[in-house]
């Protein structure tokens, strides 16, 4: 089991942001989850990864390891990563550097190794960048390596974010509206980029999305939330079909457009 | 000629310590208001030592630093968890503590009369390769791993945390690395002067290493040493405007913060292979040239 989440809520003071929140994936696949604003999605990826913990009562398992209310770093090392809505790139580091930077935790060197050009230094600095500049290639920035992320456009940001996370190594990626702001060209590259790291690399994702396109295309399962609740779940033509979700979803997406 | 020389060892010893509020201020984002202390700590651990105890030089300015990172593990302990604004006002108190208690403890320390009789140990040359040495360690630091992560954290620290970023850790072997050093420098300034005495090592002091980084250039180590060099020598050149030079040393740097506020050099680094060609062109072309390069984007 690569994930499993069970009956996890969080509320903040009165205010019921998640409630009973359950969801598992066995093998490496694309769930996606919609709902409209404020239905609880950001909510429910800052629990999982560990931003603040769960209210009592929830489970949150990472390959098969029990990661409820832990450290959020020691979460990103069970196998979470994701990438962050409103774009959260490390500004001071180059685009190279901050891919390094998530493979820096668990790179093998210590505090002598710190402060002096060990071998045992050099070495394993050549594995980071090496695999770091493996990431940048996959998601196509390697000719913007020296860059600083602040110069990127925006669509490379995101692409960088992705890059960032899968340095962490994840069994899980959460990526939170990794289409946001970005155009149909740029929307259907992320398509392929989501799906050739779900086949290739065998990386489970959660996506939250507003662009139905994208959800409809990728996701092998969807789950909608609205209000904190789990409206419906099922698969992408399954929910398309849902009467509920029309009304919660679909229906207020018309209005506000 | 014996003056100058003076001078310029009291901003070498200096650089020392800036070298680790650049660790601390530059690379993690973390603000010391009670630096001094472990300066003060380093100063009277090891001068106690060799006067009381006839310690060795070297063995007693080991035990100095160790123990200054020692209380300095204690003092952060309580705060690398929490937010970053937090260490200064832990250190704010903390330092201003270290010197009541200086003050307070006439029959150790000598009060506000100071310690003397330390026997001097520090000369030009152990000043500067300890200036040489301390500044290798800390560019060291910045490329690697802990430098990167220190600067992450710096930058964003829900996302370092995301990123497997242990933080609480990381900040405090900035804030120890920055102990250690500024531990160490106290070391050489009690063996200089043969005199220590607690006004020394008030908030005022770790105020001015902070207005030296941000005044080079806070993401810039080069900035921050040549922004020591100049700042802790000004006050002595302008000696010959008595009362005033306190005025234009704060006209210099308010000018600096309000126009260039990424500091002298904003993110410039002088590497190897700047020095070699500077020597190249000339030392005239070679100094514009890296004050031109200097400039950020």
């Amino acid at each position: 089991m690569l994930l499993q989440v069970e009956k996890i809520s969080k509320s903040f003071g009165g205010v019921q942001a998640l409630v009973d929140f359950s969801l598992s994936m066995k093998d490496p696949t694309i769930i996606g989850i919609i709902g409209p604003n404020g239905a609880g999605k950001t909510t429910l990826f800052n629990v999982i990864s560990g931003v603040y913990p769960p209210d009592d009562g929830g489970k949150i398992h990472v390959n098969g390891q029990d990661v409820c209310g832990k450290d959020q770093f020691l979460i990103t090392r069970a196998g979470i990563a994701r990438t962050f809505q409103n774009i959260r790139l490390f500004k001071g580091l180059s685009v190279l550097e901050n891919v390094m930077c998530a493979f820096d935790p668990t790179s093998k060197y210590g505090i002598v190794g710190g402060l002096l050009p060990t071998s045992r230094r050099i070495k394993e600095e050549k594995l980071g960048r090496q695999l770091s500049e493996h990431y940048l290639d996959l998601v196509e920035l390697t000719k913007y390596r020296d860059e600083k992320p602040e110069n990127l456009a925006y669509g490379l940001q995101r692409r960088l974010e992705i890059a960032r996370a899968l340095a962490c190594k994840p069994k899980v990626l959460l990526l939170d509206e990794p289409a946001a702001g970005l155009n149909p060209r740029e929307v259907s590259d992320l398509m392929g980029l989501i799906k050739k790291l779900n086949e290739d690399l065998g990386i489970g994702i959660l996506v939250i999305e507003h662009r139905l396109e994208l959800v409809m295309g990728l996701s092998k399962q969807i789950y909608v939330l609205d209000f904190g609740h789990t409206i419906a779940v099922g698969s992408p033509c399954e929910i398309k079909t849902n009467p509920e979700v029309i009304r919660a979803y679909l229906g207020e997406e018309e209005c506000v457009r | 000629m014996e003056a100058y020389l003076s001078v310029l060892t009291f901003a070498l010893i200096s650089v020392v310590s800036v070298c680790g509020i650049y660790v601390l201020t530059g690379l993690t984002g973390m603000f010391s208001l009670g630096q001094a202390a472990f300066m003060a700590i380093g100063a009277y651990i090891s001068g106690m030592l060799v006067v009381r105890l006839n310690m060795p030089f070297a063995l007693a300015a080991i035990i100095a630093v160790a123990g200054s990172m020692l209380i300095g593990f204690i003092v952060g302990l309580p705060t690398v968890r929490l937010r970053r604004d937090y260490i200064s006002l832990v250190t704010l108190g903390f330092g201003e503590a270290i010197t009541a208690l200086l003050n307070q403890s006439v029959q150790v320390t000598g009060g506000a009369m100071g310690f003397s009789g330390i026997p001097q140990k520090t000369n030009f040359t152990l000043v500067v390769v300890s200036v040489i040495v301390s500044v290798a360690l800390v560019g060291f630091l910045k490329v690697s791993k802990y430098g990167r992560q220190c600067i992450a954290l710096k930058s964003d620290e829900l996302a370092a945390k995301a990123m497997g970023i242990n933080v609480p850790r990381m900040k405090m072997i900035a804030f120890l690395i920055s102990v250690g050093m500024t531990a160490y420098s106290g070391v050489l300034y009690a063996f200089y002067t043969t005199y220590v005495d607690p006004s020394m090592f008030g908030w005022r002091k770790s105020a001015e290493w902070v207005i030296m980084v941000f005044f080079g250039g806070v993401n810039s180590l080069t900035g921050s040493i040549v922004a020591t060099l100049i700042l802790s020598a000004l006050p002595e050149m302008l000696r010959f405007a008595s009362e005033y030079r306190m005025f234009f040393y704060s006209v210099l740097v308010l000018l600096i913060i309000n126009f260039k506020p990424s500091g002298l050099f904003g993110e410039f680094e002088l590497s190897p292979s700047h020095i070699s060609k500077l020597f190249k062109r000339g030392h005239k072309n070679g100094a514009v040239n890296v004050a031109a390069s200097g400039k950020d984007q």
